[in-house]
């Protein structure tokens, strides 16, 4: 059965979790994004119903966060409990649920760069590890890891120095360069600590992204062979509606307030009226290929 | 595989320590240890309807006039957060422990922008609420109790903590008489104790009051008993604040 890190959160069940919680950590720039725009559809053609997910995309917290780094006074502590609050919104509104309803759940960094933030952030490793305590213990962590000297010409020439990936607010006085090789540098030394703690896959980002995918291909295949039993392509598989309808409702939280969307409406109509819902003509139409993801991106 | 088990109890020394040094902010990034900072920390605690805010503003006209530099915070304010808390509320959405999450990030705010500098500083700081209403709150709604109490270790530890104990029965007829009806979070309607908003406000408050109870030995809180007279009450709070100040800076805010 899955379990969490030490400790149970109010009415968290444990059971019938018949998904696969998998993760992709790394630094910025690592190619998270595009490594989990090419799984999702290979997964969704193998008929695998799948959920991604990532930092400030809660239906709750997600647009306080990004309000709050508008600005220039957001503490580090408050830093670290807001996106707490995001991560827990959507470990126990959407991930469960869709573990549960059979999604593979693939989730763009998971609590450990939270914890790695935190730390390089002067929080006490104890302090921010019991909070994500609760956090369910995944399947699988891939991390895709780069140095500093080869993250930098990305960062460059894709959208420059951020205030905040640059850790401004932790070395402040330098210029954002100097402050991002700082930043960067402790919080690859977190990263790699926590590696080892937590058994991280680490993969070479470095490489060309059609490489690092293959050797991605391989990993997840490993994880899904090793429990074919439970995990049934969606064609296969009855759905729990009630799961289904709450997955449905964060996604359309999450996304429809923005960008409604008559498709996954639909979708959603289908479910609530017990009708037969299979992912698949859905995830064709939000294939990334497409220009569109089931569950937005903002 | 359990990592939430390197927090453990450490004692608690010095007035303006951290609830739990070894929580939050790592001990070579503090600037100040135990018991260095000037200010003075007062803070009330007790059910609605308990008379507290009272004290505490009758409390803070008294140190105004005396020359204190007083500053006031009040559970639930800052104004990062309060429109995410608000979001949650009005939509019930909040689950227990996100519930517990967004109040600790307000109360994250205050400390790192207010509470903290002001105590720095020597001013006199009043707190309508502090973590304790947090622990009683989370842990009523099933929270892990040694979870809230971890999750709070950044705090500031009061000088004194006030707790304004009244019986259930008479808060419950002071709130009636002075408002229509409960909010959702306010009487646990999200923890589904009772369908019925009266019915289910009295049963979340009394786990709140046993929780407050068992803090009093917990914690030290200083108990007044909040059916005496207003007066009363008052006299008792000003002779503990004053055998308190002369650390407080007196700031001379006016003239």
């Amino acid at each position: 059965m899955r379990q969490t890190y030490g400790k149970m959160l109010p009415g968290m069940k444990l059971s019938d979790l018949a998904g696969k919680l998998i993760v992709l950590e790394g630094t910025d720039c690592a190619g998270r994004t595009t490594q989990i725009n090419m799984l999702r559809p290979w997964l969704e053609q193998q008929g695998h119903a799948v959920l991604d997910t990532g930092m400030t995309r809660s239906v709750l917290a997600g647009d306080g966060i990004r309000r709050a780094k508008e600005g220039n006074s957001l503490g580090r502590v408050t830093q670290s409990l807001f996106y707490a609050t995001d991560f827990i919104d959507r470990l126990e509104n959407e991930m469960i649920p869709a573990l549960r309803a059979g999604f593979i759940v693939l989730t763009d960094r998971y609590i450990y760069s939270l914890m790695a933030r935190a730390i390089v952030r002067g929080m006490n490793p104890g302090w921010i590890r019991g909070i994500y305590s609760a956090a369910l213990v995944p399947d699988a962590v891939f991390y895709l890891r780069l140095d500093v000297e080869q993250l930098i010409p990305r960062v460059i020439f894709s959208r420059g120095f951020d205030y905040w990936e640059s850790g401004m607010d932790v070395f402040p006085g330098q210029d954002m360069y100097e402050s991002f090789r700082s930043y960067q540098n402790a919080l690859l030394a977190e990263f790699d600590k926590l590696s080892t703690e937590f058994n991280f896959e680490t993969v070479d980002a470095s490489a060309d992204a059609k490489i690092v995918f293959a050797q991605l291909q391989a990993k997840v295949q490993r994880v899904l062979d090793g429990d074919l039993g439970r995990l049934k392509p969606a064609e296969a598989q009855t759905f729990s509606r009630e799961y289904l309808h709450k997955v449905f409702e964060y996604a359309a939280a999450a996304t429809m307030r923005r960008n409604p969307d008559p498709v996954l409406a639909q979708a959603h109509e289908a479910v609530l009226a017990n009708q037969r819902w299979t992912p698949s003509p859905v995830a064709a139409h939000y294939s990334p290929q497409n220009g569109r993801s089931f569950f937005e991106r903002k | 595989m359990d990592i939430g088990n390197h927090s453990g109890a450490t004692p608690r020394i010095g007035p303006f320590e951290v609830f739990f040094p070894s929580a939050g902010v790592s001990a070579h990034r503090r600037h100040h240890s135990e018991g260095e900072f000037p200010g003075c920390l007062f803070v009330v605690e007790g059910i609605d309807g308990s008379g507290k805010s009272t004290q505490l503003s009758l409390l803070h006209k008294w140190l105004e006039a005396k020359g204190y530099g007083v500053v006031f915070s009040t559970w639930n304010s800052s104004e990062l957060v309060k429109d995410t808390t608000k979001l949650g509320k009005k939509k019930k959405m909040l689950t227990p422990a996100t519930f517990s999450l967004i109040h600790a990030t307000d109360f994250a705010d205050r400390t790192e922008r207010n509470i903290m500098p002001l105590l720095k500083a020597g001013a006199v700081v009043l707190c309508d609420r502090y973590v304790y209403t947090a622990f009683a709150r989370d842990v009523a709604r099933g929270m892990d109790r040694h979870w809230v109490r971890d999750l709070y270790g950044f705090a500031a530890k009061p000088t004194v903590g006030f707790y304004f104990r009244v019986p259930l029965e008479t808060a419950i007829s002071r709130l009636i008489t002075g408002r229509d009806g409960f909010k959702f979070y306010e009487a646990g309607l999200d923890i589904g104790l009772s369908d019925d908003p009266t019915e289910s406000f009295r049963l979340f408050q009394g786990r709140i009051v046993d929780e407050y109870e068992k803090m009093i030995p917990e914690f030290g809180l200083t108990v007044i008993d909040a059916t005496l007279p207003v007066e009363v009450q008052q006299a008792q709070v000003r002779q503990i604040v004053q055998s308190h100040l002369d650390r407080a800076r007196n700031l001379r805010v006016r003239p």
